[in-house]
């Protein structure tokens, strides 16, 4: 899909549409977003739709950084504490790394 | 007829399912009936639409209408010009791809050992009898090349049916489990290879996200370098189920065994790809694009339409000739001939038309990506609008017969009806269907089959299993020369070419070669502390 020869609402729906979908736990869409539609949203000349298209951008940027910030927060808190928070961590473990001899 | 403008947002949906597509075709017909006042004080606000649109286009080519040789000679020249670009274009895809194939397979032990194996590979190759294994790598090639075939054929039969749905339901649910099914496995495998530990919930998460993001990118839209991505990832994740799911000899034989089922296949009058490719070429669409690398954008076809049709339109202003501008075969007519009813409604009755649907025959019934797109739609039909009438003040003038004519248009165009006056020829049907076997000089970029990357990645993976650098090596670089031969013969045949045959060939020989001979030969040399 390119995006410079997208209609300028077409533009507006996929970014909003994007930002919508990042709501069903998917930081990672929220960041595609973003970079996808920075050019769009800063460094365009002034259209109609390009202040909403901000707004999303904007708002997707935050999302995709507060999510980034929750998720580096956990796994270092996981990452640091496994070993003592013994058989809860195991549980919730999806790999358990292996004791070297 | 503002409403219509913002309408296509949600035709996208609609391309889906085509109940529902009639039922939109209907008011729109009613509309454009009752009120042909109310059509005409529209054109201004498109007009405005497309100044904007032709602005952000303004590098575009001169619209000039240019006969076929002329066109011929530039694409050809263009075609030089540009090959030695979409060589390094379709490199660095197939190179980072087996670069991920072998990444993985050196540092993954998972994937290097055998204990389960696909199903369609029943002989195991576990007799250390030489004789008994040839037979059976050859006996389990056979039996998943007959499969291959089958699929081959099915899909071919479902896309000339039409069956789009079909077809995107296979290829969303393979994709899927691409996606989700192997790529936790290879998540999995590769925390286990560096044993790194994780919890289920970032795992999920991760997953989650990779997953969402992989479909939305490949099979609706999303950027073309995530695309790319994916379908890279993708075609690495095949290569690694392959490798690890095909018994030793079977890799090797099947490796040969389907180069010459693509020559064929491609090559021949009746091969199934072929079938495909022309018939992709014929309805002007885009193959799947689940199943196709495209070094440039997706969706190129309209896309690049766009600058001719803005110049066009421009032009046609410019000079004040009439709608007879639009002559055979600019894209612009051939854009139409291969839209459906409901775009052919949307196309006319954004003014007055009142079409109804007996009156308009399904010329097609395209698939989803195309539709998709439909927004696309609403500068083209202005443009269209504009171009067709030459002037706005003309238009309002001759409304009324206008519009008559273009039903008129309409109905011959969608019966193919070629002996109808010539005054409604301006939206023709192509009589030569020779022009559409060539690739369409708008698209630019080169495609490579997704099954291509696999397969070279396979090789290669394979090569690097036994763990020497010097084979790998020596596989990547003959890969990438037979890739360059194929570019090049495309670029003198000018036709789809199948991509597996030399690179494959000179893989696989290569490949021996270096093991057989290279290999003990270096050895031999480091062994007696010669350097040369």
């Amino acid at each position: 899909m390119d995006l410079s020869r997208a209609p300028n609402d077409r533009k507006l729906y996929l970014c909003k549409w994007y930002f919508r979908a990042g709501f069903i736990f998917l930081p990672f869409v929220w960041a595609v977003n973003t970079i996808w539609f920075f050019k769009e949203a800063f460094r365009q000349p002034e259209y109609d739709e390009q202040k909403e298209i901000r707004k999303y951008v904007i708002y997707s940027a935050i999302g995709s950084v507060v999510w980034a910030v929750a998720i580096v927060a956990w796994v270092l808190t996981f990452q640091l504490n496994r070993a003592d928070w013994g058989e809860f961590a195991d549980s919730i473990s999806f790999i358990i790394p292996l004791g070297r001899a | 007829m503002d409403a219509h403008v913002g309408e296509p947002s949600r035709s996208s949906e609609i391309g889906i399912n085509p109940g529902k597509r009639r039922r939109l075709v209907q008011p729109v017909g009613g509309y454009g009936a009752t009120d042909s006042v109310e059509g005409t004080s529209h054109i201004p606000n498109a007009e405005i639409r497309d100044g904007g649109s032709s602005r952000r286009n303004p590098d575009a080519p001169d619209g000039v209408l240019r006969t076929n040789e002329q066109e011929q000679y530039d694409e050809e020249e263009e075609g030089l010009k540009y090959g030695a670009q979409h060589v390094i274009k379709l490199f660095a895809p197939v190179s980072l791809c087996m670069l991920v194939v072998v990444a993985t397979i050196n540092s993954v032990n998972f994937y290097n050992t055998k204990d389960v194996y696909l199903l369609y590979t029943p002989f195991h190759e576990q007799s250390p009898d030489t004789g008994t294994k040839i037979w059976n790598a050859l006996a389990n090639s056979l039996i998943l090349m007959v499969v291959i075939v089958l699929m081959t054929i099915l899909l071919i039969v479902l896309y000339k049916k039409r069956c789009y749905k079909v077809i995107h339901g296979w290829l969303i649910l393979s994709s899927f489990m691409l996606l989700f099914f192997f790529s936790y496995l290879y998540l999995e495998e590769l925390l286990r290879a560096y044993n790194i530990p994780m919890d289920y919930f970032t795992a999920l998460l991760i997953m989650w996200n990779f997953g969402v993001a992989g479909m939305i990118s490949i099979h609706w839209h999303g950027p073309l370098r995530l695309q790319q991505a994916y379908l890279i990832f993708v075609a690495a994740l095949m290569a690694l189920v392959f490798i690890k799911y095909l018994p030793e000899w079977t890799t090797w034989v099947v490796l040969a065994v389907i180069s010459i089922w693509d020559l064929i296949a491609v090559l021949s009058p009746r091969g199934p790809l072929r079938i495909l490719v022309e018939t992709a070429q014929e309805r002007n669409e885009q193959i799947f694009p689940a199943l196709i690398y495209s070094s440039t954008i997706m969706y190129s076809y309209m896309g690049t339409h766009h600058p001719d049709l803005l110049s066009n339109r421009n032009e046609a202003s410019e000079t004040g000739t009439s709608h007879q501008n639009v002559g055979e075969g600019t894209p612009l007519v051939r854009y139409i001939e291969n839209r459906d009813a409901f775009d052919v409604c949307q196309l006319f009755a954004l003014k007055t038309l009142s079409v109804e649907k007996e009156r308009i025959y399904l010329p097609l019934a395209h698939g989803m990506s195309l539709i998709a797109d439909s927004r696309k739609l609403f500068n083209i039909s202005i443009i269209f609008l504009d171009n067709a009438a030459g002037f706005t003040e003309e238009w309002t003038t001759t409304n009324g017969p206008r519009s008559e004519r273009r039903q008129v248009e309409v109905q011959a165009n969608s019966t193919g009806n070629q002996n109808r006056p010539a005054q409604y020829r301006t939206v023709t049907t192509q009589s030569q269907p020779v022009q559409n076997y060539e690739p369409e000089p708008e698209e630019r970029g080169i495609k490579l089959g997704l099954g291509d990357f696999i397969f070279y990645s396979v090789l290669v993976g394979k090569a690097s299993s036994y763990g020497d650098w010097n084979t790998t090596i020596a596989c990547f670089v003959a890969i990438l020369i037979g890739l360059c031969l194929t570019l090049l013969l495309l670029a003198i045949c000018r036709k789809a070419l199948p991509a597996l045959p030399i690179s494959i060939f000179f893989g696989l020989m290569f490949c021996f070669a270096t093991n057989a001979i290279a290999k003990p030969f270096t050895e031999k040399l480091a062994a007696e502390q010669a350097f040369i």
